[in-house]
């Protein structure tokens, strides 16, 4: 630490520079009159002699007097070059602004570049993009808006577990999620949700507090973050202060929601129907009558179910109309000097499902200062507080979303508005009444940064990021609650995990001859992780008026835990850009993790990627049709190193029995654990036609993962059920399209056309214990196969003789057997999709804007494994889909519905009878827009002002059954990750207006 | 240019003077190491206790042991009401072998086997030589009861289970293992049975003593009709053990400590232990899901008696199925071989052999009778004495293992019928190449 400090001091140091004959002073600034700092000045002819703008925009030269000419040059604006006249040394320069699509500026990691240098395959997303959608986390913005990234909630609840998969995915065990990065620090991303269904720990973060998110998809961009850049890096910039006028600007906005689909259920006439029908079925007429009504008589609850007392429609029960509300306020601005930006955002989101709540609070500051022509400094600070009320998981009956298998003869409530206790499965509604979940979610990330212009073209930049994040949860369960025989219980936990980040790296920019340029970063960082856990549970409370865990009687079980990791990497990357037109880029970095087992501590990281800018070679040059032309190329290779802290240990922990304490063997060790590796080839074309009127990239690449992690299954024989080993390879291979177009511009009239398209082809390569199948619940993982498969035996229907369920024996084709001991599984579908795609088009007519996005994913199937309960044709007497009623009758019925037969088994087992297509198309989003003219604003001193209506999920269109095509089980214990639905809610539809004020 | 290599030798200079990579060296703090937990003494004797832990897990003795038995070896005797296919397929006996419970119960079995022969590979460990021999009782007979499950549930006359008498450390080889014979994984229990008597303590707390050793050895030679062995070692237990019979019949269940009656339990605490028993026989309010499995008029038809306390011991639930008394105590322990069973083996072994050995068996069975008010016998048949196992031991997981022993059938399935046996689980199938499936599945 002192050495850091000795060196900074070192640092201080100034450089003084050679004199020349002639001398010109001058300003910068951007047609507003705002200084520009830090432009680039180039003397033209004499390549070691040029300047940058002080803190007011201003330079002073002294040059040589063959000097013709200058150069202009900064990121984000046009170039400008400035013949010199005899006479003149007071010169007034004016960028413009670069709207050239090739010059949007990117953010890559440890700098920014150019579209037009960029040879890697990086989408952008800025908050135009991504403001003012009705959701409440961030990463559900980014949806169908960038190509190659799929992005779904699990499920409908609002805290739901985001998946992100960019370019498929390419780890079979292990975390899938793209590494986030805010402003140069890598965030937390651990769920910590202790109920058993997995939670979005991002959800902290408010979408209205970003300017921009970058997504780094090959190799050669996020090769700079190493052993974590094998599932892409999302880097996420916050909003910045910008030179000029205070800039107060207010959004309020507030929104009903419902949700998307609710699995229609028998009524109660249906049910009674069908459920007499499958017990005389199974046990004959009078025995078989008797069962139903008896389970009528108590299911009932005592009301008159012969004449159609009770109806209840439990689906209206569970679900419920949201709502959505969003307040933030922002007031940014900022002189040559200072620039700063300071924010506070309110969420309340009210969930479709009842007793699933949301409120967030957040804000945030960011200032920079420059202290002198050399040096700045600032910091950047968010808070955030997040209070959720929580449900069940989905693998718990008092889940309110699996009450649609309640029966509809069941009344919800007594007659004295408490819930009824006397359900078939038990009533949610007790749960959501007598207990409550709530999870407070606090977060703080920031980090101070220093900048120092050592010479004109070195830099060094130190930035010191922390990141808190702190999850406590609280549950309490009454008396009343289901399952309760121990007057009340009352679980607490936090997780806080603590993150800090010092990177320091030089940066060198180089131009030589004015075409050419030279970038090197080179740096080194470390980061320290930190998790500490605690948790307590009691029982025997005093009554339900108390609470709080220190009223229990007895203290049932503590947990408390202490985990670390640590990185240390090194790592230096540089690009040249020759001509203006041939680009090569070089990156390397080196990480060693605690993680890693004690033989493989260190990797090393290298990537390279080449572009060639063609519509800059004369030969294109004067062909007017043809704008931009860019061919590129990249490889590299990066790691995955989420493989949890100690996966590689050989473990025994502490259990007890009768209060005393033991030792168990919980998880066998491995020594040559490591990182799992990724290789990655993209190659990509980028074109531009009619001025960029249609601009479009193609890329394709190929993904090749090695040394996955698996716990690999171990007979249970062996006393174990498996060992964490680096064995087997998986690709992904595919091809990303984007298409830009702008259909019409004209002065009041214009309309623009987005659309992005991918495919991803997954297969397996090969596999531990010598390419040995491994299958989890019905997922499959097969050598030469998506990863993983549905692996399930083939439905074949009912026999038209008697009504029996029958399964072929071995895939499609084979026989057919009601005996279902003689079926094999087959593959039997994909768990993801092969397709993905996104549409936005944008319509303005003055100030009246519309834009919507559509979202399509094809070629992934879903299991839908609740299916045996709620479509099992009267199997059990929970409540049945209403399609059970195309049941098997009588003889030569042809149906795909078996007879029902209470407790008969008849076709309920695990299969593809409830295996379904999950295509589906959605809006996503649609917004329409109107800015009030500045003819009314002018008057009340409003800058500019905007109502708009927006809306989230509003149109579905898919073949699937169940709630919705993209929710999943939320349940750790259910296989989330293989494609399972387990009635798990829809995604919420929403509505919402609101109102945009800039003073 | 000179500056820039300036900045740049400091930066290298810089670089390697934070980089310790000490940092990179993290020792976990929730658990330790194969090197700390196989030195020494203290560890390998709680290792010893994790195998007691595993005993009381749900996939073991913590329940679906007893349950599977007893679901498997009713006719109409319990419904199973509840939504889990897996036992409703164990009363219907078309048991499937990915049935996931059947996969745990497997799996729990053999982790109970490995923690047993860490500790016996360990005990030169272990330097008071009077502990040593206590902890090498208590893991073997541990690892018999263990064996003596996978036998009865997977095994049928000839093919057994894997044998594993040593532990595995290492777990990154190949490792597939073939079955057994039924004669070698006999041996092996009747052996670990046999030097845990000789060397165990008499009293040893709600651990394993001599007494729990023998009385497993009794149910075992039971099993196999070695009744005189049977008989032997249970008059041992009955005469020497210093237990009673509990005072009246409720007594001898759901306590927190061991009754008089209780020569081994698995120890549950709201803390620790899994009690699925609980779970799927009690009522809402005793902790349980409701009633999953209720008793039936079938069971209660076999009692002779209307006032045997046994034929009333149970209660209604809101639907108004009847649930057994055995098990309302959430946290209660779960009483796994109790001096009554001893009794009947007696009784049945002497009426086997037409001995007296200890007792008549008349007055061995009436003994049983008289503490739960039903009318002494005076005339006793084979017969008798398994319908009165059925009258005291019901729901303790004896069910199938009677039929089996007494060559009955249960839904009309004859008692070696393939489907009585559980199928080996597909997951085992799956990573074991060696492995061998039952017949008929």
């Amino acid at each position: 630490m002192k050495q850091l400090f000795l060196f900074l001091l070192l640092m201080l140091g100034s450089i003084s520079y050679s004199l020349a004959q002639k001398s010109i002073k001058g300003i910068v600034t951007d047609p507003n009159g705002q200084a520009i700092i830090g432009v680039n000045i180039i003397a033209d002819g004499a390549p070691k002699i040029g300047a940058i703008t002080d803190i007011d925009g201003k330079f002073n030269l002294q040059l040589p007097n063959k000097v013709q000419s200058l150069t202009f040059n900064f990121l984000g604006y046009e170039t400008k070059t400035i013949n010199l006249s005899d006479g003149v040394d007071d010169i007034k320069i004016i960028l413009e602004e670069s709207t050239k699509l090739i010059d949007e500026v990117m953010v890559i990691g440890y700098g920014s570049t150019s579209k037009r240098n960029l040879t890697d395959n990086v989408a952008k997303l800025t908050s135009e993009n991504i403001s003012n959608i009705a959701v409440s986390n961030f990463q559900n913005t980014m949806s169908g808006k960038a190509a190659g990234v799929r992005i779904n909630q699990t499920n409908g609840k609002v805290e739901g577990g985001i998946n992100v998969r960019i370019r498929g995915t390419s780890s079979l065990s292990q975390a899938t999620e793209p590494l986030y990065v805010l402003d140069g620090m890598p965030l937390i991303n651990q769920n910590e949700s202790s109920n058993g269904a997995v939670m979005n720990p991002l959800l902290s973060l408010s979408s209205s507090e970003i300017e921009s998110i970058d997504i780094l998809k090959d190799a050669s961009s996020a090769a700079i973050y190493g052993a974590r850049g094998a599932n892409g890096v999302v880097l996420i910039t916050t909003k910045k202060g910008k030179v000029g006028k205070t800039n107060v600007s207010l959004n309020i906005s507030s929104g009903i929601s419902s949700p998307t689909n609710v699995i229609k259920v028998l009524n109660a006439a249906q049910y009674k129907e069908l459920f007499t029908e499958a017990a005389i079925n199974s046990l004959g007429e009078d025995a078989g009558k008797a069962e139903a009504e008896g389970f009528f008589d108590f299911v009932s609850n005592g009301t008159d179910w012969r004449n159609g007392a009770v109806d209840t429609d439990w689906g209206k029960v569970a679900f419920k109309d949201g709502s959505q509300s969003d307040m933030d306020l922002s007031i940014s601005g900022g002189d040559a000097k200072t620039q700063y930006f300071f924010g506070g955002t309110l969420n309340k989101t009210k969930g479709i499902i009842l007793g699933n709540d949301l409120q967030r609070l957040s804000a945030r500051m960011n200032l920079k200062h420059q202290l002198s022509f050399k040096i700045s400094a600032g910091m950047n600070l968010g808070i955030s507080k997040t209070i959720i009320d929580r449900v069940a998981n989905d693998n718990e009956f008092v889940t309110p979303s699996s009450s649609i298998e309640q029966s509809p003869l069941s009344p919800a409530l007594n007659e004295d508005g408490t819930p009824n206790p006397n359900t078939l499965y038990p009533n949610f509604l007790l749960e959501d009444r007598y207990a409550d979940f709530t999870t407070n979610l606090h977060r703080i990330t920031g980090k101070v940064f220093a900048e120092y212009n050592i010479i004109q073209n070195l830099k060094f930049n130190s930035d010191l990021g922390y990141d808190l994040s702190n999850q406590t949860e609280n549950q309490y369960r009454g008396r009343l609650t289901p399952f309760m025989a121990t007057n009340g219980f009352a679980y607490n936990s936090n997780a806080k995990s603590e993150n800090y980040i010092w990177s320091n790296y030089f940066t060198y920019n180089k131009e030589i001859n004015k075409t050419s340029l030279l970038t090197v970063v080179a740096g080194q960082e470390f980061s320290n992780s930190d998790r500490i856990f605690n948790s307590v549970s009691g029982v025997q409370f005093p009554s339900d008026d108390f609470k709080s865990i220190s009223s229990a009687a007895e203290i049932t079980q503590g947990k408390g835990s202490n985990e670390r990791y640590n990185f240390l990497s090194y790592f230096a990357r540089a690009s040249f850009m020759l001509q203006d037109k041939y680009f090569v880029k070089a990156s390397i970095r080196r990480d060693g993790s605690s993680r890693f087992g004690a033989n493989q501590r260190y990797g090393v990281f290298p990537a390279m990627s080449v572009g060639w800018l063609v519509s800059e070679e004369s030969f294109l040059k004067d062909f007017n049709t043809i704008s931009l032309l860019k061919v590129r190329a990249s490889y590299g290779q990066l790691g995955n190193s989420e493989i949890g802290n100690f996966a590689s240990k050989s473990l025994y922990n502490g259990v007890s029995y009768n209060r005393g304490s033991g030792i168990r063997l919980t998880q066998p060790g491995n020594n040559d654990l490591t990182w799992e590796k990724s290789k990655q080839l993209d190659l990509g074309i980028e074109f531009g036609l009619f001025k960029d009127r249609i601009s479009s990239e193609l890329d394709f690449y190929s993904k090749r993962t090695d040394g996955l992690l698996f716990n690999v299954p171990l007979p249970g024989s062996s006393g174990q059920l498996g060992i964490n080993k680096n064995i087997g390879e998986v690709e992904n291979k595919g091809i990303e399209l984007v298409l830009n177009s702008k259909n019409i511009t004209s002065k009041n009239f214009e309309w623009t056309t987005n659309l992005n398209i991918s495919n991803n082809t997954n297969k397996i390569i090969s596999l531990p214990n010598n390419n040995a199948d491994i299958i989890f619940f019905t997922a499959l993982y097969r050598v030469g196969h998506a990863a993983p498969t549905f692996y399930l035996p083939e439905y074949a229907g009912v026999d038209p003789n008697n009504g029996d369920a029958l399964y072929y024996t071995d895939g499609k084709g084979s026989e057919t057997t009601a005996n279902y001991s003689e079926v094999k599984p087959v593959l039997a579908g994909n768990t993801q999709p092969t397709w993905i795609g996104g549409l936005t088009n944008e319509v303005s007519y003055k100030g009246l804007a519309l834009s919507f996005t559509f979202v399509g994913e094809w070629g992934a199937s879903i299991y839908n494994a609740f299916g045996k309960f709620t479509s099992s044709n009267g199997d059990f007497f929970g409540n049945q889909t209403v399609n059970q009623l195309n049941r098997w009758q009588k003889v030569g019925d042809i149906t795909e519905v078996p007879q029902a037969r209470l407790y008969g088994g008849n076709g309920n087992a695990i299969s593809t009878r409830y295996l379904q297509k999950a295509d589906f198309i959605r809006l996503r989003n649609v917004m329409l827009s109107y800015d009030i003219p500045s003819s009314i604003l002018g008057k009340v001193k409003i800058r500019n002002a905007r109502i708009y209506l927006s809306g989230v999920n509003l149109l579905t269109f898919t073949e699937y059954d169940g709630f919705d095509p993209e929710s999943r089980a939320d349940a750790n214990s259910l296989g989330s990750n293989y494609g399972i639905d387990y009635e798990s809610a829809p995604q919420a539809k929403t509505t919402s207006i609101g109102l945009n004020i800039n003073f | 240019m000179n500056h820039l290599i300036k900045y740049i030798v400091l930066l290298f200079a810089f670089v390697t003077i934070i980089s310790c990579s000490k940092e990179l060296n993290v020792e976990p703090t929730l658990s330790i190491s194969d090197n700390v937990a196989l030195t020494s003494e203290e560890n390998i004797k709680k290792i010893l206790i994790g195998a007691y832990h595993s005993q009381a897990l749900e996939g073991n003795h913590g329940g679906y042991l007893q349950i599977f038995s007893d679901l498997i070896g009713s006719d109409n005797q319990v419904s199973w009401n509840g939504t889990f296919y897996e036992p409703r397929e164990a009363l219907n006996k078309s048991m499937l072998p990915n049935n996931g419970i059947i996969g745990l119960m497997w799996n729990s079995l053999y982790e109970s086997v490995n923690q047993t022969n860490l500790v016996l590979d360990h005990l030169s460990v272990i330097k008071d030589e009077n502990e040593k021999t206590r902890v090498e009782g208590e893991a073997k007979f541990l690892r018999a009861l263990t064996y003596f499950e996978l036998l009865r549930l997977f095994g049928n006359d000839v093919k057994a289970v894997p044998l594993r008498t040593t532990s595995v450390k290492d777990f990154s080889g190949d490792l597939s293992i073939k079955r057994s014979t039924t004669d070698e994984v006999i041996t092996l229990i009747i052996n670990d049975l046999q030097k845990a008597a000789g060397i165990l303590p008499k009293e040893n707390g709600f651990y394993a003593d001599k007494y729990a050793a023998l009385a497993l050895l009794a149910r075992v030679q039971l099993y196999l009709g070695n009744y005189k062995a049977a008989g032997g070692a249970a008059h041992d237990v009955i005469a020497n053990s210093g237990r009673a019979l509990a005072p009246n019949y409720a007594a001898a269940f759901n306590h927190d400590v061991n009754g008089s009656e209780d020569i081994f339990a698995v120890q549950i605490t709201s803390q620790s232990g899994q009690n699925v028993l609980i779970t799927f026989y009690a009522s809402e309010e005793n902790g349980g899901r409701g009633g999953d499995i209720s008793i039936n008029q079938d069971y209660l038809n076999i009692f002779d008696d209307p006032n045997d306390v046994r034929s009333k011991f149970y209660y209604q639930n809101a639907k108004g199925d009847f649930l057994t008394n055995k098990y309302v105590s959430q946290f209660g322990d779960i009483p796994l071989i109790r001096l009554a069973e001893m009794i009947l083996i007696r009784a049945e072994c002497n009426q086997r052999l037409n001995t007296a050995l200890g007792a008549s068996p008349i007055d061995d069975i009436n003994s049983i009778r008289i503490r739960s008010s039903a009318a002494v016998l005076t005339t006793l048949t084979l017969g008798d004495i398994i319908k009165e196992r059925q009258r005291e031991l019901a729901f303790e997981g004896f069910a199938i293992y009677d039929i089996k022993r007494t060559k009955s059938s249960v839904a009309s399935l004859p008692f070696d019928s393939p489907k009585l046996v559980m199928p080996i689980p597909q997951s085992e199938m799956n990573t074991n190449k060696l492995m061998e499936q039952n017949d008929g599945y």
